[in-house]
């Protein structure tokens, strides 16, 4: 991480752009300029990422993902309106992207294996949580892991999550209750 | 029976780190990708735009100017001939992006020429305001030769350039046409 603050502080944007202000860096990002989107990606992606990786359960898919969201970002920046922020304006798009990619890939990659990006061993000595987790997310059911990963973990609403998904907001609690149970059994934890 | 030390979901669900770190060649193959836009304020073609803007005002400025002024009497060639030699037209050097038609370039040095001693005759206040309003369309016609060097398929550029040496034909002619004695009908 401050290793990309200071990649993030070392790179050069034009016309005297704030690029701490996030404000500034769309403004000028929309007029074209690619070093303030930059400065954006970097403060971003890493969310992006995580995001779109716990979606799809693969590194590939997810680096994928990321690209295209922010490419469409980039198309679509000229439309953002400063009322919502751009964090939540760009997650969205990037869970558009996974789940356009997962339609239009639905028949040809059924059976693709839902972990291989993932890493192989946790580090026992570490304080973050056990790789287990991560692995188990990737194995529960796709519906199921969408609704986990967007309500449980990023924090969307059940209403956001039901549109993203095109799905009743019933059908998302019920969904996210199904994913919870299915993670506490597969890791041997309680729920609560 | 779980262990009751252990984690319950929630706590590790909150735990889980939210950013994951891209991997590092990801950045550059949007950047390789993304499709290029104009952008919208360039300060080069503002104060081109500006540029020509104010020499367009000037140049209606001028001919409003010498419109009012007094005519140039049938007895003044006679005093031009005794007036000092009017300034050589062209000191500044041709450069290369100046049109290179030979019969253009001939045709505005004439022109040019003609403009010179023509504006000899006016008074010092007019001709100071001549001479500003020219060095406003050639510092527009600099400044979009620049943003030309940067941006070369650019229409718009392309267009304002083009239009910067109408303007000083254009600035030439007002200033020949309105020194001409007037027709007199016989």
């Amino acid at each position: 991480m401050a290793n990309t603050v200071g990649t993030v502080q070392m790179l050069q944007v034009a016309d005297a752009v704030d690029p701490t202000d996030p404000a500034e860096l769309i403004a000028a990002a929309a007029d074209g300029d690619v070093s303030a989107f930059e400065h954006l990606y970097r403060q971003f992606s890493p969310r992006v990422f995580g995001l779109c990786l716990r979606m799809t359960g693969q590194r590939e898919a997810a680096e994928d993902c990321t690209q295209e969201s922010f490419m469409a970002a980039w198309r679509a920046l000229a439309s953002f309106e400063k009322r919502s922020r751009f964090s939540t304006w760009l997650h969205r798009i990037a869970v558009h992207t996974v789940l356009s990619r997962r339609r239009g890939l639905r028949v040809k990659y059924e059976v693709a294996e839902p972990a291989s990006g993932l890493p192989e061993v946790a580090d026992p000595g570490s304080d973050s949580p056990p790789l287990d987790i991560e692995r188990a997310i990737a194995a529960l059911p796709e519906g199921a892991r969408h609704v986990l990963v967007l309500a449980g973990i990023y924090g969307f609403s059940h209403a956001e999550v039901g549109q993203a998904l095109g799905i009743a907001e019933g059908t998302c609690k019920a969904q996210l209750h199904r994913a919870r149970g299915l993670l506490a059994a597969a890791l041997g934890v309680e729920t609560s | 029976m779980n262990d009751p030390m252990q984690k319950s979901l929630d706590d590790l669900l909150a735990d889980l780190p939210r950013d994951m770190p891209p991997p590092p060649y990801l950045w550059p193959g949007i950047a390789r990708r993304l499709p290029r836009r104009r952008r919208r304020t360039n300060p080069v073609l503002l104060a081109a735009a500006a540029g020509l803007a104010c020499a367009c005002l000037a140049s209606a400025l001028t001919w409003a100017v010498l419109h009012g002024r007094p005519t140039v009497s049938a007895t003044q060639p006679t005093l031009l001939a005794t007036q000092p030699a009017a300034q050589p037209p062209a000191t500044r050097a041709p450069t290369l992006d100046e049109p290179q038609n030979a019969s253009y370039v001939a045709a505005r040095d004439s022109l040019e020429l003609n403009f010179r001693r023509q504006l000899a005759l006016l008074d010092p206040a007019t001709r100071a305001k001549i001479e500003a309003n020219l060095a406003i369309i050639r510092q527009a016609h600099e400044d979009i030769r620049k943003a030309l060097a940067s941006d070369p398929a650019s229409p718009v550029l392309e267009q304002l350039w083009q239009s910067t040496w109408h303007d000083e034909i254009d600035l030439y002619e007002h200033v020949v046409q309105a020194t001409q004695p007037p027709m007199t009908r016989t």
